[in-house]
């Protein structure tokens, strides 16, 4: 079914995969970029109250086409300027998995991952400053975890970062994430580790937080690391349908659920491993918490983001 | 009662002309001769001959009840002696008597046990790959010039360096000693500094090694700050690696003046082999953290604190004796204890932030094997020469032209890695007979050149087919003073790509390696052992088991199976086929255990 066909035949509106829907920030962040208003975006980064996930407005603006055209030289006059750091850190990873692209690692050429790795390594580098001149800057650690996986630095350099982090951020949503997908076996981890994490994430952060996504994540993780019928068996073991409502109860099924940055794709976990458990009523409540917001993850490993979205949504509705 | 004199300066007076240095101290009287010579000053063919001196010249001293010793350094020699004042005054007498005439009826004696003190010592690797095969860099090889020295060598190394006007003495105690009078060989004016040589096209560099850890030094303006600088590093490191992380055990850093103006900070961490990654990186972060100016005042003030306690120590001025005497040697007048504590209080962070700035433009890292540290900004330490001579290639065995190949042209020797790049380009290792630091020549036509830049290369003319005459013209072309003759080796070696030579020979090591684009068994011999995989232990064991289980049967049946109900014939063939199936499970094990190593 294409994309049209679905949301056509669905009585819903379509899902929103735009962030600005959640948070109306994001379109003044990107104007402000777009006027390269340097000062106004510090200023109103700076002003984030202290815990905040600053990586989520650090991702909108690495996202910037051409931001880095005017982040070089303005890096290169303020060199301690720890956000134009980080920024313009984030943008290097972002271009050097553009050359790299999505594809499996076979289908990447020497010539591409050079690219990668190059720029990877411009990005480490103004990240290292960025850390060295404030240990406690969330948003740069949270690139580095992404560069240590990417540079292939190994497990316990990840892990360390990560806990540098931690020291300051204990529930990090963004940087827990990253450190899951390092975590995982793809990346050269254990599914031991990895479900480890997500546990102690679920367990250490408050009830109600987005945190508990993790279980979901990892989860979904391990499905598709499946195949075939092997998928639908693992999603299907008691243990693993219990920890998922457990974390779900936790956070995004929790009365108090907290919708700080990144909660759609907290919630949009768990309402697509519900759904692929079968477990439609929760599903619907995930979908309905939803609306019609929704993150490109997870819906992509399931396949075509809007229209997985839309089946699942409509089947969850439908029965739940 | 006598007021004391003020007890920590150092008072400059000579002694038969020989500059020397006195400070006033209470218990047995201390004294050094410090010459300005040392490793650096030798050659890579003369290796050692400034420790064998030094042993000579401590030879009549004998089993003396006082306590002496001698020291060779990378440019100063120093020898040290503690006991009462005649004492004293025979040792320094003797040394000096012994430096005119070395007693050279223990020349080969004392080689054996240089020979012997070198087999326990572990070369240092940073020297070689910072300064190349000369000057500093010699400290990093091993004493391979003390073999072929001549008694007329050692004594004009004696006689030029050793000399009146190459030397400084001091003393620490209640008084001078009376009737000291000293004895050098005369000879020219003062040693000027050894040349400070360079083998790191870029810095920050680094290198891989086998060993765990993380091992950096960088050179620095010598100062009051940079000493600090070190002391604070120490405690970063300790804090983010030991107490923070967990990831190592110790993490420490020293300071070495060179006495030219500058001065190298070494700094160490080791490392469980499961947490080098976070090693490195924690290493890598506590360093950015002082470039970026994040130097702790509390930090600061402890490091102070225990540098001003040695300062005003009641030894204080005994333990700088040595160090004043080597910078008297080098033109510098002693300090007095005011000047260096007014410096040292002087000392803020900003000054601490600036030499950190400076030592992250000159590092050298030594990073575990299978490990870089070019996403850190630094740049790989060369292992290859940029270039390969022309002149005659010889291809190791088949010859198809994968294989390693020896190219000895009119210039030089290069050994070109297995296959060239795509861009037409060949990793090669080549050295100049120009810029030949040594020539390691074996009775059985062996020989190893080493390039003054550190890189190596051994040409085997049995595992390369190269003619005698064409052996004879690198004889001949490479300079003379640069040969060392060794004893027959128990082993010739095969024809290995240059990387499998690195890991297989310790001693010695240098930046040889080309890479090899393929990891294929070289020709012309059998595959060099490699490390054994998990995979492959875990298949020893099990075949290890398995025939050994089948053997216990084979054996079983041959000893007992000859009973009256079955025929000699049928014994035969099942006891034979028993062994067979046995030898078949063995096989595989040996296999792997004749192709590995652990």
């Amino acid at each position: 079914m294409s994309q049209a066909a679905a949301a056509a035949s669905s009585s819903l509106p379509p899902p929103d995969f735009e962030r600005a829907s959640a948070f109306p920030e994001v379109t003044w962040l990107r104007n402000a970029a777009a006027a390269r208003d340097w000062a106004s975006i510090r200023q109103y980064i700076d002003g984030l109250p202290f815990g905040t996930d600053r990586s989520f407005a650090v991702v909108v603006l690495a996202e910037v086409d051409g931001i880095e055209e005017w982040l070089r030289p303005l890096v290169a006059a303020a060199p301690d300027d720890v956000l134009a750091l980080t920024v313009l850190g984030s943008r290097e990873v972002d271009i050097g998995w553009e050359i790299r692209t999505s594809a499996r690692a076979e289908h990447v050429s020497k010539a591409q991952f050079a690219g990668l790795h190059a720029h990877l390594r411009q990005a480490e580098q103004l990240l290292i400053r960025a850390t060295a001149l404030d240990p406690s800057y969330d948003a740069a650690w949270v690139e580095r975890i992404t560069t240590a996986m990417g540079l292939q630095l190994g497990q316990n350099e990840a892990r360390r970062r990560y806990d540098r982090l931690a020291k300051h951020h204990p529930h990090h949503l963004s940087a827990q994430r990253r450190l899951l997908q390092q975590l995982c076996p793809k990346w050269s981890g254990s599914w031991e580790s990895a479900h480890g994490f997500a546990r102690e994430s679920l367990l250490s952060a408050p009830e109600g937080a987005m945190n508990g996504c993790l279980v979901a994540e990892v989860h979904l993780e391990h499905w598709l690391s499946l195949k075939g019928q092997e998928r639908e068996a693992y999603l299907r073991q008691e243990h693993v349908r219990a920890e998922v409502v457990e974390a779900a109860e936790r956070s995004a099924l929790h009365p108090h659920f907290h919708r700080g940055y990144g909660w759609v794709g907290a919630q949009s976990s768990f309402a697509a491993v519900f759904s692929l458990m079968g477990d439609l009523p929760r599903a619907a409540a995930c979908f309905r918490a939803l609306g019609n917001l929704a993150s490109e993850h997870p819906w992509n490993y399931l396949g075509e983001p809007a229209e997985t979205f839309v089946r699942h949504r409509d089947a969850a509705l439908a029965k739940g | 009662m006598t007021p004391l004199p003020p007890p920590a300066d150092l008072y400059l007076t000579e002694v038969d002309g020989i500059p020397t240095l006195f400070a006033y101290a209470t218990g047995p009287m201390r004294a050094g001769l410090v010459f300005r010579v040392g490793v650096a000053d030798e050659t890579l063919a003369r290796a050692g001959v400034t420790h064998l001196v030094e042993h000579l010249a401590l030879y009549r001293q004998g089993l003396a009840d006082y306590h002496f010793n001698g020291a060779t350094k990378a440019a100063f020699t120093h020898f040290h002696v503690e006991g009462a004042e005649h004492e004293v005054v025979a040792y320094l007498q003797g040394v000096c008597a012994s430096l005119v005439d070395l007693p050279m009826d223990r020349l080969e004696t004392e080689k054996e046990i240089l020979r012997t003190e070198e087999s326990r010592r572990e070369d240092p690797q940073l020297p070689l790959w910072r300064y190349g095969a000369q000057g500093y860099g010699l400290v990093g090889y091993p004493e391979w010039g003390v073999r072929n020295l001549r008694p007329d060598d050692v004594r004009h190394w004696a006689h030029t360096h050793f000399t009146h006007g190459n030397a400084v003495l001091w003393i620490a105690g209640d008084r001078m000693p009376a009737g000291l009078s000293l004895k050098l060989p005369e000879g020219g004016p003062r040693r000027p500094m050894p040349a400070v040589t360079s083998a790191l096209p870029h810095s920050p560099a680094y290198f891989s090694d086998g060993r765990g850890g993380v091992l950096l030094d960088a050179v620095v303006g010598d100062s009051v700050a940079a000493r600090l600088y070190a002391g604070v590093l120490e405690r970063e490191l300790s804090r983010a690696l030991r107490q923070e992380g967990g990831y190592s055990y110790t993490a420490a850093t020293d300071y070495t003046s060179r006495r030219d103006g500058h001065a190298l900070v070494t700094a160490f961490a080791d490392s469980l082999p499961a947490k080098q990654d976070a090693v490195l990186g924690g290493f890598v972060d506590v360093l950015a953290g002082l470039q970026a100016g994040r130097i702790g005042q509390a930090d600061l003030e402890a490091v102070r604190t225990r540098a001003d306690g040695t300062l005003t120590g009641h030894d204080s001025a005994v333990r700088r004796l040595p160090g004043a005497a080597e910078d008297l040697l080098t033109g510098r007048a002693p300090r007095g204890v005011d000047e260096l504590r007014s410096e040292l209080w002087a000392v803020t962070p900003a000054h601490v932030h600036a030499v950190a700035l400076e030592a992250a433009g000159t590092a050298l890292m030594q990073v575990p094997a299978g490990h870089r540290a070019d996403w850190a900004g630094y740049t790989a330490a060369p292992t290859s020469s940029p270039y390969a001579v022309t002149g005659r290639r010889f291809g190791a065995g088949r010859g198809d032209g994968n294989a390693p190949a020896l190219v000895i042209g009119d210039d030089g020797v290069s050994l070109t890695a297995a296959a060239a790049a795509k861009d037409g380009t060949q990793e090669a290792a080549t050295v100049l007979y120009r810029s030949c630091a040594a020539v390691l020549s074996w009775p059985d036509g062996g020989r190893r050149l080493i390039g003054t830049d550190g890189i190596m290369v051994d040409v085997e003319p049995g595992a390369y087919g190269v003619d005698a005459h064409t052996m004879a013209s690198i004889d001949v072309a490479v300079p003379p003073d640069a040969v060392i003759r060794l004893p027959p080796r128990p082993q010739q070696p095969k024809a290995q790509s240059a990387r499998s030579q690195s890991q297989t020979q310790t001693q010695s090591q240098t930046q040889t390696q080309v890479q090899p684009q393929s990891a294929g068994a070289p020709a012309g011999g059998e595959a060099p052992a490699v490390r054994r995989t998990g995979r492959q232990t875990a298949a020893v064991v099990v075949f290890g088991l398995l025939s050994g289980l089948f053997a216990f049967v084979a054996l079983a049946f041959t000893v007992f199976g000859d009973d009256p109900q079955t025929s000699t014939g049928e014994w035969v063939g099942l006891s034979g086929f028993l062994w067979g199936v046995t030898a078949l499970l063995a096989w595989p094990a040996v296999r792997i255990l004749r192709r590995s190593r652990r």
